[in-house]
């Protein structure tokens, strides 16, 4: 009997476990997708991009872009400062083609798709951290806690070939906008860490700042935007290699 | 005096579009740079064998909605003082040496007559191929050969370009180019690396030599060269076709009088060069396989003629009855090709590596003139990309792969540069020659260099 009523229990408990963890699952699943649904509502938008580099003594090296996305998978990035980087212009299309046009070589160049492996024109910032991508197709998340305003989430990396084990995602709870995420590396080191500040433009909420620390090499990159403009009515002409010499 | 015209010309341009440095609609943009480049030979005593200092001055206006103007403009001191008499000493332009070049000035259109059209008219670049430097199918453009060691430099031209899209990936792209402009040859100590040698008949030794340059008329038929090219994507590749009816940029010696100027073998020769038309069938492509960047490119050649070279020895044969001559066969009119591949890959760690192996060099014409060479660079950044390391950078040339240890070069060009401020680049680097046989880097051998660099853009 009283091997009966163990077995039964274990029973309970494993699925009550089961039962949490898929509870637990469809949480951040669905906080994933509020999340992408906040940040990527906007059908396109335009802006102005100042990176801002601090090195571990402070000193600061400034750098400005202008900006155009449509969706997800269409995206220009003119530098306009410094004057050594100013017409550099790097086009992202859909399935990893990318071009890069320098007005010193006067032309288009098709650019590698493992330059995705490098950081983003010397910040802090991956190329795939750069990418557009919503949260639920890069990753299987989990939810950890609560706590205050914020959901606490793993997000583990559904690539093999993403240079972070996990990455630790807090979530504003009333705008579902991330506040803060945490990067692990393959040896589950905390390398890097992100924190955003937000605000409302018109309808969308829009990330005003994102700070980036390294923290192996103490540096830290800022990407401060301004003159935000929603629903420009940008098409997928505006994403070609004709407009990135314009 | 031409310095004061310039400053003045300057001066009104200033007024007239009303220069703002800041970036904004309808206003003209300066930007440009002020670079040096000096080197020095390694051997002792150290000859300094190259000094630029260069001004680029680029301005840029937005017109209208679909209309822009872009100019580059170069001003240069250029060269090492090179007196010889006194009277040069009168001379700033000797002691002094500068020159000013535009080396571009054009408006584009975009949507010009249709949507779908982009024109663009005045002296422009029109950089084909999707290899890196090394472009056999860019060829509307005259090579800048002044500094070989700037691979792939061509100047601008006074074209006619229009581009029709098809739809956002597939475009015609049709060039007409009126006037035809030589390459300009090496200076400084790479003047001699384009140079043949001259096989003289048995006996004879040249005392003075001279020569003349018969340009093409300048007419809408002989003087022009014209281009089409095709563009698409295809399978995740971008692919392009192209034809261009031109000139080879660089001349033939076509004809050569011998004078004897005594009984012992000596003799003048003069000279008669000319440069040859071409037909150019050119295809390349771009893509990505496993996240490796990959290229290939080739252009077939076909000369419209052949470029037959004739020596005329009648003078040293003053008895014979007929005209004494010789002729050899430079160029026949068959078909040659020339072509690169490459592929590049960013490493996670911040390095860069860049290989491509090309057959036929740009001043190698000819079927069974034509050389290989295997180009690889290595790159490292650091320093969120301030310090970069090229501790690999140069080439390997094989003239002859039946005799490889008597034909060949290798050209090994390591490179460090750093970032002071956002806009001040500076950056040494040496270079180093080694070869044997008749090839463009063999001819280097012992000009072995370090060069120095410092740019600042505003």
């Amino acid at each position: 009997m009283k091997t009966i009523q163990f077995k039964m229990l274990t029973i309970g408990v494993l699925l009550l476990a089961g039962l949490t963890g898929t509870v637990n699952a469809q949480d951040a699943t669905t906080i994933m997708k509020k999340v992408d649904d906040v940040m990527y509502a906007p059908k396109d938008m335009r802006a102005v991009n100042k990176i801002v580099l601090t090195d571990r003594n402070g000193r600061t090296d400034t750098r400005e872009a202008t900006i155009a996305q449509m969706g997800t998978n269409y995206r220009i990035f003119r530098f306009t400062k410094p004057a050594s980087q100013a017409g550099i212009s790097v086009l992202s299309l859909p399935d990893d083609v990318m071009y890069l046009y320098m007005p010193a070589f006067g032309k288009v160049r098709r650019i590698s798709s493992s330059i995705k492996n490098q950081n983003f024109a010397g910040t802090d910032f991956s190329y795939d951290d750069m990418e557009s991508k919503p949260l639920t197709e890069k990753y299987n998340g989990k939810l950890l806690k609560t706590e205050g305003n914020t959901y606490v989430l793993q997000l583990t990396p559904k690539s093999q070939r993403s240079a972070y084990s996990k990455v630790i995602m807090s979530v504003n709870k009333e705008n579902f906008y991330p506040v803060e995420m945490q990067f692990y590396d393959r040896g589950n080191h905390e390398i890097k860490v992100a924190q955003y500040t937000f605000i409302k433009i018109g309808k969308y909420w829009n990330t005003e700042k994102i700070t980036l620390k390294d923290l192996k090499k103490d540096h830290t990159t800022s990407m401060i935007m301004s003159d935000v403009k929603y629903d420009t009515g940008l098409t997928k002409n505006d994403f070609t290699v004709r407009k990135l010499q314009e | 005096m031409k310095r004061v015209q310039v400053i003045i010309g300057l001066l009104i341009i200033v007024m007239v579009f009303h220069i703002s440095p800041i970036r904004a609609q309808n206003q003209l943009k300066l930007s440009g740079y002020l670079q040096t480049d000096q080197r020095i030979l390694l051997q002792s005593p150290n000859d300094w064998v190259w000094n630029e200092n260069r001004l680029s001055l680029q301005l840029d206006k937005k017109v209208s909605g679909k209309a822009k103007f872009h100019s580059e403009v170069w001003l240069r001191n250029m060269g090492i003082p090179n007196i010889s008499t006194a009277s040069d000493l009168y001379n700033l332009n000797i002691i002094d040496p500068w020159n000013l070049e535009i080396r571009e000035a054009y408006v584009q259109v975009t949507g010009f007559l249709s949507k779908n059209l982009d024109m663009a008219i005045g002296r422009q670049r029109i950089a084909w191929g999707t290899a890196d430097k090394m472009n056999p199918t860019d060829n509307l453009n005259p090579y800048d050969f002044e500094d070989i060691l700037d691979f792939g430099r061509h100047r601008g031209s006074d074209a006619l370009n229009l581009n029709y899209w098809f739809n956002t990936n597939t475009s015609l792209q049709a060039v007409y180019i009126p006037f035809f402009r030589p390459d300009n040859l090496p200076v400084g100590m790479f003047a001699n690396i384009f140079t043949m040698p001259f096989m003289l008949p048995a006996g004879l030794s040249v005392n003075r030599f001279s020569d003349s340059v018969q340009m093409p008329q300048y007419n809408f038929r002989e003087s022009s060269t014209y281009g089409v090219k095709l563009k698409g994507l295809i399978g995740g590749f971008n692919v392009s076709i192209s034809y261009v009816w031109g000139w080879n940029g660089l001349p033939d010696d076509i004809y050569n009088t011998f004078i004897p100027v005594d009984t012992t073998g000596s003799v003048n020769i003069r000279s008669t060069l000319t440069f040859h038309r071409h037909h150019i069938f050119g295809a390349d492509l771009a893509g990505n396989i496993g996240g490796v960047g990959i290229w290939a490119e080739a252009a077939l050649f076909l000369p419209a003629n052949d470029v037959v070279m004739t020596n005329n020895l009648s003078a040293l044969y003053p008895t014979s009855p007929v005209p004494v001559t010789q002729q050899t066969t430079l160029l026949k009119k068959q078909a040659y090709v020339k072509y690169i591949v490459g592929g590049d890959y960013f490493f996670a760690n911040g390095g860069y590596l860049n290989v491509q192996f090309l057959h036929g060099f740009v001043n190698e014409v000819g079927r069974g003139n034509l050389n290989d060479y295997l180009f690889a660079r290595y790159e490292q950044k650091f320093l969120n990309d301030k310090l970069n390391v090229i501790p690999l950078s140069g080439a390997i040339i094989v003239s002859d792969w039946k005799e490889v240890k008597n034909n060949y070069a290798v050209a090994y060009m390591p490179e460090v540069s750093y970032m002071a401020t956002d806009n001040a680049e500076l950056s040494v680097s040496a270079v180093f020659f080694k070869g044997k046989g008749d090839n463009l880097f063999a001819n280097l051998n012992g000009y072995n260099m370090l060069v120095f660099k410092v740019k600042y853009s505003f």
